[in-house]
């Protein structure tokens, strides 16, 4: 379900693929993330523009990929509208995740830290 | 005025069409950020019914009412039959006691955040979660 891509730095850029990230879908979104962790990859930019809506069990996912990552790398998230954004200031998880508007400016910022 | 009854089969792929209609019902009704908050609810609302409710049949539909009077939007969503009662008030632990590296337990807590009020109990013969949304903000 998710689309990923590569930069020449190395970081991931992840676009989940789906409008709504609820129930139905959140174990494959993190399932897939988590192999391309597996796969030695360390540095995300997931990409929520086009995802207008999730939900507890996508908010648990993106958990659940923050925690996988652990110290080892670092993810960054971007292009959270409205409704998205409500749903991690309400969890509280605007405290836990960088979030920046854009993938650019993703990047940028995952580029500076490595 | 809103008065509108719908029926979600006992499935997780009937939980977002509804929860999209239900918030198309009711965005003529309520403030955006009060719409937001409405769709997050639903959606917490029915998915916990849809993987929690017990001893119900398998194909029980659960009905949905939505209405509204001057001041709120309220959402009705009948436990199917046979289903154990489940008073969400009971069990939802408040967000900011969740550790925000949780990968799940937030959904009743979210629902109690949401809502303007929370209400559960037996109405004509069946148990019904009663959800309200105030309008208040939207005339101020």
């Amino acid at each position: 379900m998710i689309h990923s891509t590569q930069t020449d730095d190395g970081i991931i850029i992840v676009r989940p693929g789906v409008q709504r990230l609820t129930a139905v879908n959140s174990k494959a979104f993190k399932d897939e993330i988590v192999a391309l962790i597996d796969a030695g990859n360390s540095e995300f930019v997931i990409d929520f523009t086009s995802t207008t809506f999730l939900d507890s069990s996508g908010l648990g996912a993106l958990a659940g990929v923050l925690k996988k990552i652990g110290h080892r790398g670092d993810l960054a998230v971007c292009g959270l509208g409205p409704d998205v954004m409500q749903m991690f200031t309400i969890c509280r998880m605007d405290r836990v995740f960088s979030i920046y508007p854009d993938e650019a400016a993703a990047l940028r910022a995952l580029s500076e830290k490595s | 005025m809103i008065s509108e009854t719908f029926y979600l089969d006992h499935n997780l792929e009937s939980i977002d069409p509804m929860v999209q209609l239900l918030v198309r019902t009711a965005e003529n009704s309520l403030r955006q950020d009060v719409l937001g908050r409405f769709g997050i609810c639903t959606s917490e609302a029915l998915t916990n019914l849809v993987l929690h409710a017990k001893n119900c049949a398998p194909d029980a539909e659960m009905q949905i009412k939505l209405s509204e009077t001057e001041i709120a939007v309220f959402l009705e969503v009948y436990d199917p039959e046979g289903a154990d009662p489940f008073d969400l008030r009971k069990y939802a632990t408040d967000l900011s006691e969740i550790d925000v590296m949780a990968e799940g337990g937030r959904g009743l807590g979210l629902i109690m955040a949401c809502a303007d009020h929370v209400a559960y109990g037996r109405v004509d013969n069946k148990y019904r979660l009663g959800l309200t949304f105030n309008k208040a903000d939207k005339l101020g």
